[in-house]
């Protein structure tokens, strides 16, 4: 644990000097290469990463301690190491190494794209052969300006990399993690690599693994709000007194304090075999950072519905972190056969 | 009792709908969020149209929810434009409902209510801005905050202080129609709002305004109580929004509940269902308490708790709606309108008067009454 105490506070040093007056440029502007190749320097970018593609190959508590702290400042920049430690390296495997180390080092992104795979989602990328290479628009893309782009064919099923002939189209700027760039792109490559021969299972498995990160980056977010809030209501007056001053207000705020304090606990001893915890805690995290990040914005105010605050951001990740980085109705049915022990709630 | 509306106002609520399926498109709304501007044509259209007309304040009512069940922003900005008009419809003289009433009831001008002050918040009492009689004019001074129509109002009805009463604070306050164009009158536009990105909002301020004293409303050191009286009426509106606002989102939950019906998806679309009958439900029970507030307010007899009622439940009603709907939709929801929906129905529990505002007028009038009985 000690090892992990002082891990969040370099973690927390650095978000303290580079992301803090940053974090509504990032929500405007996006991630620049400038803090990319600063979080790669700390090792935080490649987290996971094997050292032999230049990443820190970290254990995944001292990760998920790093996108936790990271979410706490902005929410965006913790997805960001979640999708290359989580979603990009695993795909690319061994099968990419320059790519791969291109990515830990923060020299190029991957333009990634989870919306064939997301409940709720009818559309589906658009890729046709042509030639010996691919054409097609990738929908909602994060990081849709990336050097390289992941992209599912549903014509043969596979999933790709590709390496050149990436246009960004028009950024999107959306709900929720908006400096992950989010935006559709056009392809038109013959530069490519197959990740995998079945592509949509690779993808929601990849999703489906997200359990831990996904808990991690929602108690980060609510903690984000949290702080922000306890420090508004101590200076905050009306009717002359401040705010937490007030029963509702400061009870409110303590119970849910409490809350976090407790679930931030069980994701520090979590056992990473166990993944009945593991779906628990994504539930009950993601269901508290949307409470948490609600009720702190509700005590700025009309502050609060301001982004120059920074609050609002919190209460829109943690909604979107609910839809683009899981599969809630899955995650139900999941978690009912681990507590039936069977297939069960299908009807 | 009747629970059905008089065939006029039926008429009202199909006439508005028919507007707002004209009007309001899903690509207009997210361009004109996504601008940050106000749709100054389609509020100029919605009076030609014959939509917005609060002299008969139960059209208005059908109008606000069927408008900002097409878009929360655009349908506020439509009908916003005689914000405060009441606090002058009320305690005016007649030589002000003329040169100010006028022009904005047929849609020529803007006007706005200024009230809510920088650290302000809902703490009316607590209105810093002051006005200082000198040579036939109040000269004001201070700023105000979250100003609807900021920028581009002619005028606003704004409540200033007059006088320091020592241990009452809510005594001393005024309220005044103060032009937009007088001298030392400056307006910055609040951008970056979470939601609601169509409407208009800035920050006031007065460095040494004259004010003419024939725009003084009413008595001086009345002010609070004409606001007080203005938010009765006002919250019932706010409460419109809102059902308008949880009914959108109600329609595009059971649009995705047709789909997955039409796909097969039992075990999902049941989960829905339940869902969306949840839903419908709370938008039930907002009208009936926002019809019930809106009735007695419009037979001139206010009934606060039941307005504050209306007000709190069909905020909560809208942002649980704006929710549950987008969960319940995931990625398409994100992507579509709903997420705009959720961004825009959180202002519901904030603006005019907080939800736990709401609910401390709720208490302390059922307290009042409970000591009554015993």
């Amino acid at each position: 644990m000690e090892e992990q105490d002082l891990l969040r506070s370099a973690v927390r040093e650095f978000a303290l000097k580079s992301i803090q007056d940053r974090a509504l440029k990032i929500e405007h502007e996006g991630i620049d290469r400038g803090l990319l190749q600063s979080l790669a320097s700390q090792g935080f970018l490649g987290a996971r990463i094997h050292e032999k593609y230049g990443g820190s190959g970290i254990d995944l508590h001292g990760y998920l301690t790093i996108i936790n702290e990271l979410a706490t400042f902005s929410p965006s920049v913790a997805a960001l190491v979640m999708l290359v430690n989580s979603v990009q390296a695993p795909l690319l495997g061994d099968a990419e190494p320059e790519s791969l180390k291109k990515l830990a080092s923060g020299e190029a992104t991957v333009a990634t794209s989870l919306s064939d795979v997301l409940e709720g989602s009818w559309t589906a990328t658009t890729l046709q052969k042509s030639g010996t290479g691919f054409k097609g628009v990738v929908e909602m893309s994060s990081l849709h300006n990336g050097e390289f782009a992941m992209a599912l064919n549903r014509e043969d099923g596979h999933l790709y990399l590709f390496k050149n002939g990436i246009k960004a189209l028009e950024e999107d700027s959306g709900l929720s993690f908006r400096g992950l760039s989010n935006g559709s792109l056009e392809i038109s490559s013959g530069d490519f690599t197959v990740l995998s021969q079945n592509g949509e299972e690779a993808l929601k498995s990849i999703v489906d693994s997200l359990d831990l990160e996904v808990a991690a980056i929602a108690l980060g977010t609510a903690k984000g709000a949290l702080d922000k809030a306890i420090e508004y209501v101590k200076v905050r007056k009306t009717f002359e007194r401040p705010l937490k001053d007030y029963g509702p207000v400061a009870n409110g705020l303590s119970r849910l304090m409490a809350e976090y304090l407790s679930l931030s606990s069980f994701l520090d001893t979590v056992d990473e075999n166990d993944s009945r915890a593991k779906l628990t805690l994504k539930i009950l995290s993601v269901d508290f950072a949307k409470r948490a990040t609600k009720a702190s914005l509700q005590y700025h105010g009309g502050y609060g519905y301001i982004e120059d605050t920074g609050v609002e951001k919190f209460y829109r990740d943690a909604m979107g972190l609910s839809i683009l980085f899981q599969r809630p109705h899955h995650d139900s049915m999941r978690l009912s056969k681990e507590i039936f022990g069977e297939k069960s709630g299908y009807l | 009792m009747d629970f059905d509306f008089p065939e006029d106002i039926v008429n009202a609520r199909k006439k508005a709908q028919e507007f707002a399926k004209k009007e309001i498109s899903s690509e207009m709304a997210k361009k004109y969020d996504r601008d940050e501007k106000f749709p100054e044509e389609l509020r100029k259209k919605a009076f030609e149209y014959g939509i917005v007309d609060y002299t008969n304040p139960w059209s208005m009512l059908v109008t606000i929810e069927e408008l900002c069940r097409a878009d929360p922003g655009l349908g506020i900005s439509a009908t916003v434009s005689l914000f405060g008009a009441e606090v002058i419809m009320l305690f005016g003289s007649d030589a002000q409902k003329q040169k100010y009433l006028t022009k904005v009831q047929n849609g020529e001008k803007i006007m706005g209510l200024a009230v809510t002050e920088p650290g302000g918040g809902s703490d009316v009492a607590g209105i810093k801005t002051k006005a200082v009689e000198k040579d036939g004019n109040y000269v004001v001074n201070g700023a105000k905050m979250f100003i609807t129509n900021g920028t581009i109002a002619d005028f606003f009805v704004m409540l200033i202080r007059t006088e320091e009463v020592e241990g009452k604070r809510h005594h001393g306050l005024s309220a005044f129609i103060v032009d937009s164009d007088l001298p030392g009158f400056s307006k910055n536009k609040l951008s970056g709002k979470l939601g609601v990105r169509a409407t208009n909002t800035a920050e006031l301020i007065l460095d040494n305004v004259p004010v003419p004293k024939e725009n003084l409303i009413g008595e001086p050191g009345k002010g609070f109580y004409y606001i007080m009286t203005f938010f009765n009426i006002s919250r019932a509106y706010v409460a419109a929004q809102a059902i308008g606002i949880a009914q959108g989102a109600l329609d595009k939950v059971l649009e995705h509940l047709n789909r997955l019906t039409k796909e097969g998806n039992k075990a999902l679309a049941e989960e829905v269902q339940f869902l969306a009958a949840d839903i419908a439900t709370r938008i039930e029970a907002s009208r009936l308490i926002t019809y019930k507030a809106a009735s007695y307010l419009f037979q001139f007899r206010p009934n606060p708790t039941l307005t504050s009622m209306a007000k709190a439940y069909a905020s909560e009603t809208a942002t649980f709606a704006a929710e549950k709907a987008l969960e319940i939709t995931g990625y398409s929801g994100i992507m579509g309108d709903l997420e705009r929906f959720f961004r825009d129905s959180k202002i519901m529990e904030i603006w005019e008067g907080t939800s736990e505002i709401e609910k401390l007028i709720i208490s302390r009038n059922l307290l009042k009454e409970y000591a009554e009985v015993a």
